[in-house]
């Protein structure tokens, strides 16, 4: 039985389906010649070689729908689906960039790309990738870029409001699915940007051309034709020095130091390092999820051993860091996530089926919480079996780090409210996880007053 | 520069909506913008014939790294 996906059913050219647990992408006989072209023109061996572009081989599978079928293909699988509003800002700002790369390049044989959605790009063993191979398109000359107004939505837009006024608004992309709406950005984003040629442009102009413009028919005899390749390459350009000139410094927030801040000793940390490793031996997992990773540091234990993992953080800043980090090292197997448990991605999008929650990706082969519990269950009042709840829903195999309350880092979540947590101890926390786990293994991390657990779900 | 001019035999098969005003305001700026590229690219030229270097690429872009953390 193909099952089709549901993150693709926009594009008539195919669409996406598994069968047998296999991932294929059917080729339609609309696409014939845009596809053949991107492969045979040089394109498609340029893009892959650059690293653009997720390498797929022709396959002799059943077609999802045979009656449209013009050749089905089977893409390389990325390791996990990503989304924009789960993404630190250089993370997007590089989807941006690999974006008009592959525009600009595609230009050279002839063709564009269609569509600029920013769910089109995933991060695959580290590098910016465009996963859907139909998004090519032939160039006709005189005519504008389809996919412009996409463009700004996607990446200029929450770019610029990222850059410009809060880091968080990449949160708007959560709500809006097709992208920040221009008329939204241009009134959050400060009057200064207005002197900023690229953004008065692209998005303070473009925003009060698409309002004058609403609900009004275009003649489509007086648009064609007036865009030549220069212009065409001209606007490419700008919006590509537009978008290299937005930039972030993660800097001042909760978590950017966190490390210096502690009450970890060298050598409790690099015990810690030693009981994680160790564990992670004896569970043995495939993929691995760090929830609050802070900069990455210890997921960077599983991920540096091949297995593929998860990196996440509530916080950008910590995140950023971590996707510098990933870059500058060339690392394939660690993807850094703004992510907030206490409230993770959703299922969105039409019917609810489009973009998958964070649980619907899973399950993880591991999952990591380490310093995590006392900011679930006192800052965010989460009961302690609740906690256990989530975790195995997520994974079979929990590394988990219990920190009491004498701990300086509780200390200070509590100094300011009542202690409303009897059940906040090691030995109810013990208890309670078990009546979710198997407690594999239990040692105290030298040097502090935490303790390390792995364990089982039962 | 290069562009391999090839016969386009058939029409582009676009599946979103580009929008009236985006598409007006593309071809408002377009031959601006496509004149400032022509300027860049040329400027380019003109410096590398002082500087004596190589015809390098255009610029390519990679993820950010040590060289963006520098800047």
């Amino acid at each position: 039985m193909a099952e089709r996906l549901q993150s693709s059913f926009r594009d008539p050219c195919g669409f996406l389906y598994t069968r047998g647990g296999t991932l294929y992408r059917q080729v339609n006989r609309a696409y014939q010649a845009q596809y053949d072209h991107l492969m045979t023109s040089g394109l498609y061996a340029a893009a892959v070689k650059a690293g653009w572009l997720i390498p797929h081989e022709e396959t002799d599978a059943q077609p999802g729908l045979p009656d449209l079928a013009y050749k089905v293909i089977q893409p390389e699988r990325v390791a996990f689906i990503s989304y924009p509003y789960e993404w630190s800002f250089s993370q997007l700002k590089d989807a941006a960039l690999v974006t008009l790369a592959l525009l600009r390049r595609a230009l050279e044989f002839n063709m564009v790309i269609k569509d600029a959605s920013a769910y089109n790009i995933q991060f695959h063993r580290g590098r910016v990738t465009l996963i859907d191979t139909l998004s090519f398109d032939f160039y006709e000359e005189g005519s504008p870029w389809v996919a412009y107004r996409q463009f700004c939505q996607h990446f200029l837009a929450p770019l610029a409001l990222m850059a410009h006024t809060d880091v968080r608004l990449s949160q708007l992309l959560r709500i809006y699915i097709d992208g920040v709406p221009l008329d939204l950005a241009s009134k959050l984003l400060p009057a200064k940007t207005r002197w900023n040629l690229g953004l008065s442009t692209h998005l303070h102009l473009h925003a009060r051309m698409q309002q004058k413009n609403a609900g009004k028919a275009l003649d489509s005899t007086k648009t064609r034709g007036r865009i030549n390749r220069i212009g065409f390459l001209g606007l490419i350009d700008s919006l590509e020095s537009t978008v290299k000139g937005l930039n972030w410094k993660p800097a001042g927030t909760e978590w950017a130091d966190y490390y210096q801040i502690t009450n970890y000793s060298d050598a409790a940390f690099d015990a810690k390092k030693a009981l994680v490793a160790d564990y992670l031996k004896e569970a043995k997992p495939e993929t691995v999820w760090d929830l609050g990773s802070n900069n990455g540091e210890f997921s960077r234990i599983a991920s540096e051993q091949g297995i593929e993992t998860i990196s996440a953080d509530i916080d950008p800043a910590a995140v950023e860091q971590n996707y510098r980090i990933m870059c500058s090292r060339r690392e394939k197997h660690l993807l850094p996530l703004v992510i907030d448990l206490t409230n993770p991605s959703p299922d969105l999008g039409w019917g609810n089926q489009e973009r998958d929650s964070l649980t619907r990706r899973g399950p993880a082969g591991l999952v990591m919480a380490l310093a995590l519990i006392h900011h679930l269950a006192i800052s965010n009042n989460v009961p302690l079996l609740e906690v256990a709840r989530y975790f195995a829903a997520l994974s079979e195999w929990l590394i988990i780090e219990f920190v009491p309350k004498s701990d300086s880092q509780v200390q200070i979540l509590l100094s300011s409210r009542e202690d409303i947590f009897p059940d906040y101890q090691r030995d109810r926390f013990e208890e309670i996880f078990k009546q979710v786990y198997q407690i594999v293994r239990a040692d105290p991390i030298e040097g502090s007053q935490r303790t390390l657990y792995l364990m089982r779900r039962r | 520069m290069h562009f391999e001019l090839l016969p386009v035999v058939v029409k582009p098969m676009a599946y979103l909506d580009p929008g009236s005003g985006s598409i007006l305001i593309q071809m408002l700026v377009a031959a601006a913008l496509g004149g400032a590229y022509l300027i860049k690219v040329y400027w380019k030229k003109i410096k590398r014939l002082f500087t004596g270097k190589t015809d390098e690429p255009l610029e390519q872009p990679d993820q950010t790294d040590e060289a963006a953390e520098k800047k």
